[in-house]
């Protein structure tokens, strides 16, 4: 049975339902009967149809499957292009070139590539490997091997009917992902995974393997650095240790070292005069280039916090502005440090974790890049330190901070979203195709900020050349910018075109800013986003410009070095505008902080106002009384309050349209930010400086921000091991007791590219606690955990961290023998030689795969169905033409549009009708003497119906006499009498007689009409001449004429017993 | 068999034979119209399609076809392609250098050597058909022998060259046949308005050379000692004027055919201004054209036109 299942080409989901084939022979007997009327070909041919529409129906009830077998056989190879193997990529693809010179026509390859992510190269397709030799696309992210996910993705693209095969080319040395787990799914999926293994050993090879520093320190203390340095070979080389930066002095003996063979270990103790991160740099070099390999690993880097007084950093753009704050807090005796922005250094997330709270002074965002600015809200976030904003011209909206990750965790938002009327800013965007690298994909990106950048209350359009319908035209119209989400989806569908000049889209951006949308702006500025080759605009467009006072700022997009510069300088200076040639795409995001910011201009209100104390509860005004008036400020910057019920604004400046935030403070996450919208103390804010509570206040906001660190007796351990880092925590109350059942709430580490990576402690001991994390990055992973009593009772922050100096690519010094072998072992896979000649990998010695569809809806619709239509014609239609019909069409109905013939090239469809007509034609044919003489019939019946009507006539009045008197005298000779009717009549067997005439009698009367008719005989006689009249059917009736004469004779008889009655 | 009234079935069998022969007819002419596809417009061929393999293009902007009827294509991955009159690719190879940008014009010299515009090296580079270098000249700058954007290169009869450049130097160089710069014309205004991105030149029969002032939608014709001696054109849409003509290049008949770049047709025009004929209207399909950059006119009087947003070349006859 299973054998004869395997030769099938089709298989059944739910077999169960096949019992109703049972009812197939019931049915057969039941219509037996019931199709007695039919003649006997029409009849087994109902029986047929019906039958099979009831096997069709068992088959479609039962989910029937298609089942493809097949032999062929697919192989994705897979190749191993990490760091630790770039030496091998020749090798590889030779070995793949060279095997594939084997593969069987029907069999098909597939290559992936892999290191740190998977990349599909080449589709499983049939005729080998087809990249041309050295083009395999440069592979980034090298430094990691992510097999498991080249294992998935190679399963993923297997084709589903074909047999599967993986050749899998690696040093097996993986460092991402679990690959034994991938293997063992391909096992289930019956997929062997052959292993050609890369070689090699690195004898000469010097790396760091780690390097420890403590957790914490104090001030004062001597902090021992411990490092673990490992050679295959001994070595001589340098030592440099740097704290902070700067090289720590060491004895000579330390500096120049010998290395033995395996680990050395080199502990430095580095004295710690500060609060705040100690970072730990360390470095090797050997004496002898040649003795080492890798050069990523030879360094080392650990960090250390120092507990200290709280200490607070204020960027100031201004620092003269806002000494009058520095010196209000530290009288309050808050820490507080002042720098400029301009000569901020370092700027990270370790350096932002040294103070317990930033304070942002009137500092534009175009000061920061986007990596800062993730900081700082990772800083608030995730690490628990406080932020405070205050206003001025570069403070909030008006500072570029619109949509960037700083106003996500401030408790004002900087877009105006209330309606209110406000000077509205206008920006029109020109792009053209650039003729660098991915330009129009950088131009878009710029397009794309500058619309996060610029308030929903102003105007944007976008104006490029586009293709179709060919022209400049507005790809974005000028309008609000309120849904940026539209406007940056249509940005990206844009299709930028090749712009022939300047002068037509700029003429065509100035219309809009002075006659159209953006004729109300206050603010009208342009962006040209170009590589400067469109044809320069015309001296008299400037002067339109000048005189509309639109300004135009310029982009070259080139990385400095293939731009048209001089032109596109031209169009900014005589406009009023800035023209930019950043030399790589990094710088273009500020410059569109810098330029988008022409138009928030209006964001600012510079005219003096009391600010209204308004949430009086808030802790931030402690001191203040409820009815106080508060002293004067002389402008602001406009914000929205964020709709967060934790948001409390306590000073709002109150107008005819709408209150504007002046204070307001929240706690986002971990930490907690404070926005002041006014500022600029010696311009707006002289008043508040003379005011006594002036420094009371801003010492109660800033402490109100500052992190909370736990105290000391809480012990902390990091250690990278592999990819994972393990956190563990030991904890001491004040009487050295531990302290059990703690709850780490909100424990999220930062990883280097600030991704949030969350952490669950579980207690492993008394009072001791472990969590784990993976770290797939080299940098620094900075955690802030947030630590509460059994009760709920917030016991303050552990902040803790660890340095990944490189990724343990560069460690890898052999190749990993034992996972190759186990994947090969997990799947059955094998081991290969490396020889392309030797290795068979398409060897066909895996089981044939099975491919199945359901295919019970096309059964249903096209043999189900048609198969019923053709059981109810064989039954309904009586004339054979017309069911040979039925069957002609149906059948090219299904070959057409069934089988999908109708799509196919013109032959497919001729041979549908060819097929269909010869079916129609077999079964006409059958009949075809019938039909012939039907039609032979007819024509002659047509062609002399008139010149014998009148010639049938008369012979039908002369033998009616003829018939008429013959049967009076048979009445004689039969001896019947008028006055014997009744009694007759009331006997049945004396009334059928009546009716009858006998044989003789119907044969003469059929003869005398077929010879009144013309000689011509009816299909009837046809009939009555084929079929040989039987004895029994004699009597009963031959031939409608015999039927027909009877009820004339007794039609007679009847009316002359009627006469008769009337005489008597 | 056959039953009822004869006369009633007779009339069924009519209308049933008449009804298949009905049948029959429309699926023979459905299956004949399709088996009959003539290209519109009288295009013979097509090929290219977008790519980076042999015979494909990546926004491909110069076209130009030897005496022999061989074509080259430039397009804008910086590659030189060589095919036969059929479209068959024949041999390619890449500009040397494309980071700054890549070529928008291509010239075949009568001798046989392929000039080509580097249009954003500010240079003119010189191969022969097989793809080597023999030579460049040109450099960047608005002096004597620079160029600023080289667009395309025409030879006379005397061997002498001109080069069209635009931004902020549109003009036109000569050059001595050893490839020595003679002189510059076309920076005086033409009817007051000076060239705007000269993108094709051409020298005619008669030794007249004729610039497509692209960004002026108009075309100049010059005596090759750069003396003016008229124009015509305009920007528009009806026969006779132009948008953005990109593209231009002499018939058999010493007619002027012109691809418009925004007009997204050919237009050919008699010397002396006259529209003769337009051809093509924006789209996909064969016989529409997407931003068409440049034409020329091949052996056997075959058109073929760079069909430059679609990626391929359109072969016609006109």
């Amino acid at each position: 049975m299973s054998g004869l299942a395997l030769a099938l080409p089709f298989s059944f989901d739910e077999p169960r339902w096949l019992w109703l084939a049972a009812l197939v022979p019931v049915l057969a007997l039941a219509s037996w009967r019931s199709l007695a009327g039919l003649d006997p070909v029409r009849r087994v041919l109902a029986l047929a149809l019906r039958g099979m529409v009831v096997l069709l129906l068992a088959a479609c009830l039962a989910r029937v499957q298609s089942v493809r077998r097949s032999d062929d056989l697919t192989v994705m190879f897979l190749l191993d292009r990490s760091y630790s193997v770039h030496e091998t990529e020749q090798q590889q693809e030779d070995y793949l070139r060279g095997v594939c010179e084997q593969v069987p026509p029907q069999d098909r390859v597939g290559v992936i590539d892999f290191a740190r992510h998977a990349h599909l190269q080449q589709l499983p397709m049939r005729g080998g490997y087809f990249l041309p030799p050295g083009r395999l696309p440069q592979m980034p992210g090298t430094d990691r091997t992510d097999l498991a996910a080249a294992l998935r993705l190679a399963m993923a693209m297997f084709p589903h009917d074909t047999a599967k095969r993986v050749v899998l080319l690696s040093d097996g040395n993986a460092n991402l992902g679990d690959a034994l787990s991938e293997a063992r799914r391909a096992q289930a999926d019956g997929i062997p995974i052959d292993v050609m293994p890369l070689w090699y050993r690195r004898g000469n090879e010097v790396y760091f393997e780690r390097m420890i520093a403590p957790t914490y320190a104090e001030e004062g203390e001597m902090v021992p650095v411990r490092m673990v340095i490992h050679t295959g070979k001994p070595v001589s080389g340098s030592l440099t240790v740097y704290q902070n930066g700067q090289p720590l002095p060491l004895p000579p003996e330390q500096t120049h070292v010998t290395l033995s063979a395996g680990s050395n270990t080199f502990y430095v103790r580095a004295p710690v005069t500060s609060t705040g991160a100690q970072r730990f740099e360390a470095g090797f070099r050997p004496d002898d280039d040649n003795a080492d390999t890798v050069p990523f690993n030879n360094s080392g880097s650990a960090f250390t916090f120092v507990a200290g007084p709280s200490r607070v950093l204020l960027v100031s753009q201004d620092p003269p502005m806002d000494a009058p704050l520095v010196e209000a807090l530290q009288r309050e005796r808050v820490s507080v440090e002042l720098q400029s922005v301009d000569k901020l250094e370092d700027f990270d997330l370790l350096r932002l974790a040294d103070y317990a709270s930033v304070i942002l002074a009137n500092v534009a965002a175009a000061s920061f890049t986007d990596q800062q600015m993730k900081d700082m809200a990772s800083y608030v976030r995730d690490l628990g330190g406080g932020l405070i904003m205050l206003g001025g011209e570069e403070g909030f909206g008006a500072g570029g901070w619109i949509s960037t990750p700083v106003e996500e965790v401030m408790p004002v938002s900087f877009e105006i979203k209330h309606k209110r009327v406000i000077p509205r800013g206008a920006l029109v965007l020109i792009m053209h195709s650039c003729e660098v690298p991915r330009g129009n994909f950088w131009g878009k990106e710029m397009a794309k900020k500058s619309v996060d950048t610029i308030s929903s209350q102003d105007y944007l359009g976008v104006v490029a050349y586009s293709y179709s319908p060919g022209g400049v035209s507005w790809e974005v119209p000028l309008d609000l910018c309120t849904n940026k989400v539209a406007v940056k989806s249509k940005i990206d569908r844009m299709q930028i075109g090749d712009m022939p000049d300047f002068d037509t889209a700029m003429r065509l951006g100035l219309q809009a800013l002075t006659t159209g949308r953006g004729r109300d702006a206050a603010q009208k500025h342009m962006i040209i986003i170009s590589d400067g080759d469109p044809s320069p605009p015309s001296p008299r467009l400037i002067t339109e410009f000048k005189d509309a006072k639109v300004t135009v700022s310029t982009i070259g997009i080139g990385w400095g070095a293939h731009v048209m510069t001089v032109p596109l300088s031209n169009i900014a200076t005589q406009t009023g505008g800035k023209f930019y040639a950043p030399r790589s795409p990094r710088e273009l995001p500020q410059i569109f902080v810098k330029e988008s910011k022409v138009v928030r201009r209006p964001l600012i209100v510079d005219e003096p106002f009391t600010p209204r104390l308004h949430h009086v509860n808030s802790e931030l005004l402690a001191g203040i009384d409820a009815g106080e008036t508060l002293p004067p400020l002389g402008g602001m910057v406009l914000t929205s309050p964020k709709e967060n019920p934790n948001v409390q604004i306590p000073m709002l400046r109150a107008t005819d349209d709408g209150n504007d935030p002046v204070l307001a403070h929240w706690q986002c996450e971990l930490g907690k930010t404070v926005a002041f919208t006014s500022g600029r103390w010696l311009k707006w804010g002289a008043p508040w400086v003379e005011w006594p509570k002036f420094s009371k206040l801003w010492a109660q906001i800033v402490r109100w921000t500052l992190r909370q660190d736990v105290p000391a007796n809480f012990d902390t351990f990091t250690r990278l091991e592999g990819n994972r880092v393990r956190v563990v925590v030991d904890a001491l109350d004040k009487d050295a007791d531990y302290l059990n059942f703690l709850q780490f709430g909100r424990s999220t580490v930062v990883g280097p590219d600030n991704t949030r990576i969350p952490i669950e402690f579980h207690q492993t001991g008394p009072g001791h606690y472990e969590a784990q994390f993976e770290a797939d990055r080299p940098g620094q992973y900075l955690a802030a955990l947030d630590v509460h009593d059994a009760h709920g009772k917030s016991l303050g922050t552990i902040r803790t961290g660890l340095s990944v100096p490189f990724s343990p690519e560069y460690r890898d010094l052999q190749t990993n023998e034992a996972l190759l072998r186990q994947l090969a072992q997990v799947t059955g896979g094998r081991w290969l030689a490396g020889v392309p000649a030797q290795d068979d990998v398409f060897s066909h010695d895996l089981p044939p795969t099975e491919a199945k569809r359901p295919v019970w809806d096309w059964v249903l619709a096209w043999l189900l169905l048609p198969l019923f239509l053709l059981d109810v014609a064989v039954r309904r239609l009586a004339s054979w033409l017309a069911w040979s019909i039925a069957v002609e069409l149906v059948l090219l109905v299904v070959l057409l549009f069934g089988v999908g013939m109708a799509y196919g090239p013109w032959y497919e469809k001729v041979g549908a009708l060819v097929v269909a007509e010869l079916a129609g034609w077999a079964i006409r044919f059958r009949y075809v003497p019938g039909v012939v003489e039907f039609l032979t019939h007819s024509v002659v019946v047509l062609a002399h119906a008139g010149e014998r009507s009148a010639a049938s006539l008369q012979r039908l009045k002369t033998k009616r006499q003829r018939v008429r008197e013959g049967l009076e005298a048979k009445d004689e000779v039969a001896g019947r009498g008028p006055a014997t009717a009744e009694p007759e009549a009331r006997d049945p067997a004396l009334a059928r007689r009546r009716f009858d005439v006998g044989d003789a009698g119907a044969r003469q009367a059929a003869e005398d009409l077929h010879e009144a008719l013309g000689g011509a005989r009816t299909a009837g006689d046809w009939q009555e001449k084929r079929r040989a009249p039987a004895p029994a059917d004699k009597g009963e009736g031959a031939g409608d004429e015999d039927v027909t004469s009877r009820l004339l004779r007794a039609k007679r008889r009847a009316r002359r017993d009627m006469d008769d009655r009337k005489d008597e | 068999m056959v039953v009822g009234n004869p006369a009633r079935a007779q009339r069924r069998h009519w209308t049933v034979r008449t009804a298949l022969a009905a049948w029959v007819a429309i699926i023979g002419l459905c299956a004949g119209c399709e088996s009959e596809s003539t290209s519109p417009a009288g295009v013979v061929g097509v090929f290219g399609g977008v790519g980076l393999g042999p015979g494909d293009f990546s926004y491909p902007r110069a076209i130009a076809a030897e005496p022999g009827g061989c074509v080259f294509v430039v397009d804008k991955a910086g590659r030189v392609q060589r095919f036969n009159p059929e479209g068959q690719y024949e041999t390619g190879w890449r500009m040397p250098l494309i980071e700054s940008g890549k070529p928008i014009g291509l010239t075949v010299h009568p001798d046989g050597r392929i000039f080509i515009a580097d249009t954003h090296y500010s240079r003119v580079m010189v191969y022969d058909r097989d793809g080597n270098l023999l030579t460049s000249f040109g450099k960047p700058g608005i002096g004597d022998g620079e160029f600023q954007l080289p667009t395309d290169v025409a030879v006379d009869a005397e061997g002498f060259l001109y080069v069209s450049e635009y931004y902020g130097n549109d003009r036109i160089t000569k050059w001595s046949p050893d490839l020595q710069f003679v002189g510059a014309f076309g920076t005086e205004p033409v009817d007051g308005v000076p060239l705007r991105r000269p993108a094709a030149v051409v020298v005619d029969r008669e030794q007249t050379l004729w610039v497509a002032d692209a960004c002026n939608h108009r075309l100049v014709h010059f005596t090759r000692d750069g003396e003016v001696l008229g124009r015509f054109g305009g920007f528009g849409s009806e026969p006779g004027r132009m948008r953005y003509p990109y593209g231009l290049c002499l018939t058999p008949r010493d007619e002027l055919l012109v691809s418009e770049y925004e007009g997204n047709r050919l237009q050919w025009f008699s010397r002396d201004g006259r529209s003769l004929r337009v051809w093509g209207k924006p789209g996909r399909a064969p016989g529409e054209l997407n931003a068409p950059w440049s034409v020329c006119c091949g052996a056997n009087g075959r058109v073929y036109v760079l069909d430059s947003l679609n990626s391929r070349v359109q072969i016609f006859k006109p």
